[in-house]
Parts: structure tokens; C-alpha cells; sequence
């Protein structure tokens, strides 16, 4: 088990390290079994390599697989973000924030906001993506591997969107405003099963996108469409702060509600745990997406 | 680690080894790989050809004199630092 948390550990270290040191690094866990502390260490030294890459190691990178990376960071970054901004969606979705949001005019507006840029982002998303996507599946037919890859994003989110209905129907059957362990310990299961489900995806979609061969334009106009849901992405991060702001200095009785099926979390604190991933999300984003034009232009 | 390339060429498991053996601690395999990539960077060590999937390393011209500039001040810290203890002693 440790073995195979070590070897997934590795996936998360920069493309440019892995091909350099990848291998030695394996053959390193196989000499000496790795004991659980290797783990969080090999998980610190992939962090280490995102904040500081090495210069040498870069030019073992063509600006292709640049772009596949910076691509692959952005839709990460954009999946972990479409979850906050969902959570969002739902936070504020009732009758009473409608209400507050004519009321006053900066919670209206930055809501407003909110769902124009997502709409266009969500543009942008498909915009980049369809071509890759059908690119992938012109090639799946003749390879058995990519046919997997393929099909594993689609069956993660059938799951999940199982286990969002089973849980849907677990909590309308409790009375409101009731909170018990047994509620906690659901909700943190569909959080952890969302994670997942987003990890499942993110992970075939980057290995779809290194194994088909692509011209250059092609990933250049994806890349494009990722640049632009980065900056939409920063955009939300924007609204979403004023609309926090706006909402305690405005309403402040609705930032104290309770929030979410079992009511674990008050709405101002689900707003600012949202905010939290979101800014998160978009600054990565936007350092993978400005690493990805680097390689560009040096190409 | 500069000090363990100082007796020769080494790869990574073998370095985590005489680092332990040296001052008592086990570097983890991001530890090891992060601090190798830094000295390559700063052109300390240099790999050699692969050899059964892994790269020796070894010091430089500018990794020597970088490990006896560093070794010298170390000595020089130490030895203050003894005659400091042996004339507190002396006079205590």
C-alpha cells in the first residue's frame, strides 16, 4: 500500500522532473521500500518542484508537452473550482438572497456577474476541449488503453451523480434543521466520493491528451480557450469576494443561516471555505497558464 | 551530501545510505531527489551516464571547492567553539 502511495506520489511532481529523475526515483522505492513518512515527503518535494522548477530540467520539455502540462493544470484548477463556484450556486440560490440581491445593489450585481462570467467560462471550457475530445476519440477506436482513459470520466460522474441523488433522498428524509453524526459522516463520504470522481477525471483527461499526437495550432487554440477560463476564473474569485463582503455589511442575518442538507456550516462560512478553493484554483491556474506561454514564446 | 560524493561517484540510494551512516539522518526520496536537482542546477554535481536505471552523481570542480569553503568554516566554527567550552571549563 505505501509502495503504491509513494508511486502515486510521483504523479504529482513536475513533468519536466519526472523525466529526469522519475525513473531513478523508482528505482529507488523498488531498492528500498518506502515507509509512510516517504510518502508526505515525496508529496512536499512535489510541491517544492511546483514553486521552484529547475532551469536545467525544463529543456527536457518541448513546449507541446508544455502546453499539454499547463492544460492539464488548468483543468484541474478548473475542476476544483466549478465545485467551489457549484457550492456557491447552491449557497445562494434560495429566496432569501434573491431577495437580498434586489435589494441591494452590489450583492445583485456580483451575483449576476458571478453567472455571466461562468456561463462564458463554460464556453471557453467546451470551446477548448471539444476538438480534443474528438481528436481522442477518433484514436480511441483503434487503442485499447486510450478506449479506457475515455471512457473512465463519464463512469465517474454517472457514480457520483448516483450517490448525489441516494444522498439527496437520505436527507429530505430527515426533519429539518437536524444534525446528527451519522448526516456528518454522509456528507463527508459524497464530499471525498466528488473528490474522487474530480480526481478520476482530471487524471484520464491528461492522459488522453499526452497519448494522441496533435498539430500544434490545435493545442495553441486550446491552450487559448484555457488562458481564457483562467482569467474568468480570476474574475469569479473577484465577484465572489465582493459578494461575500456585500453580503455580511448588507446581510449579515443571512452570512449566520445555516447551510447545506445537514446544516453543518453557517452560510458565511461555506462562503469563505468557497472563496478559499476558488482563489486557490485560479492562482495556480493562472502560474500554470503563464509557464505554458513561456514555453510558448522561447518555442 | 556534497561531503558523500567527496569519496567518489554515487547514485541516489547509495548517497541516502552514507548520509545516514554520516550524520544519523534518513533522507527521504524527495529530499534526496529535490537537493540533487538544486546542486545540479547550481552546477555542484554532475551526472553520469545511466547505469540499471539510475544516474551516478559526482562533485564538480565548483562542488570541491564549494564542500572545502563550507568544511573550513565548519572546522573553524568547531574549534571556537571548543576552546570556548575548554576556557569556560577551566575557569568555572
Amino acid at each position: 500500500m505505501t509502495r503504491w502511495l509513494a508511486r502515486l506520489a510521483l504523479r504529482f511532481y513536475p513533468l519536466a522532473f519526472r523525466r529526469r529523475y522519475g525513473e531513478e526515483m523508482l528505482a529507488l522505492l523498488e531498492e528500498s521500500p518506502p515507509r509512510a513518512l516517504a510518502v508526505i515527503d515525496l508529496l512536499r518535494g512535489a510541491m517544492t518542484a511546483h514553486l521552484r522548477p529547475s532551469a536545467t530540467d525544463a529543456s527536457l520539455v518541448d513546449s507541446a508537452d508544455r502546453m499539454r502540462a499547463s492544460m492539464s493544470g488548468q483543468l484541474a484548477c478548473w475542476v476544483a473550482f466549478a465545485v467551489a463556484g457549484f457550492g456557491f450556486y447552491i449557497t445562494t440560490e434560495d429566496a432569501p438572497f434573491t431577495a437580498a440581491g434586489r435589494t441591494h445593489q452590489l450583492l445583485g450585481a456580483t451575483h449576476l456577474a458571478i453567472q455571466i462570467i461562468a456561463v462564458l467560462a463554460s464556453g471557453a471550457v467546451l470551446a477548448g476541449a471539444l476538438p480534443l475530445i474528438a481528436a481522442a476519440l477518433g484514436r480511441a477506436r483503434r487503442e485499447p488503453r486510450l478506449r479506457r482513459l475515455v471512457s473512465l470520466p463519464p463512469l465517474a460522474v454517472l457514480l457520483f451523480v448516483g450517490l448525489t441523488r441516494l444522498m439527496e433522498l437520505v436527507s429530505s428524509s430527515q426533519p429539518a434543521h437536524h444534525t446528527n453524526s451519522a448526516g456528518a459522516i454522509a456528507f463527508l463520504s459524497w464530499g471525498l466520493a466528488g473528490l474522487a470522481c474530480a480526481a478520476v477525471c482530471v487524471v484520464a483527461a491528461r492522459g488522453a491528451l499526452f497519448a494522441v499526437p496533435m498539430q500544434r495550432w490545435r493545442l495553441v487554440a486550446a491552450f487559448a480557450c484555457g488562458t481564457l477560463v483562467t482569467a474568468a476564473m480570476v474574475a469569479i474569485a473577484v465577484a465572489t469576494t465582493l459578494y461575500g463582503i456585500a453580503l455580511f455589511a448588507d446581510a449579515s442575518h443571512l452570512a449566520a443561516s445555516g447551510n447545506g442538507p445537514f446544516q453543518l456550516l453557517s452560510t458565511g462560512v461555506s462562503l469563505a471555505v468557497q472563496l478559499l478553493v476558488m482563489v486557490l484554483a485560479a492562482t495556480l491556474a493562472a502560474t500554470s497558464t503563464r509557464r505554458g506561454w513561456r514555453a510558448v514564446a522561447l518555442d | 551530501m556534497l561531503t558523500s560524493l567527496a569519496e567518489g561517484p554515487r547514485h541516489g540510494y547509495a548517497i541516502t545510505l552514507d548520509v545516514e551512516q554520516l550524520s544519523g539522518v534518513r533522507l527521504g526520496p524527495g529530499t534526496l531527489y529535490g537537493a540533487l536537482s538544486r546542486l545540479e542546477d547550481r552546477g555542484l554535481i554532475e551526472s553520469l551516464p545511466v547505469e540499471d536505471r539510475r544516474h551516478p552523481y559526482r562533485l564538480t570542480g565548483a562542488g570541491s571547492a564549494a564542500l572545502a569553503d563550507e568544511l573550513r568554516t565548519l572546522q573553524r566554527v568547531a574549534r571556537s567553539g571548543l576552546d570556548r567550552l575548554r576556557v569556560a571549563e577551566a575557569t568555572g
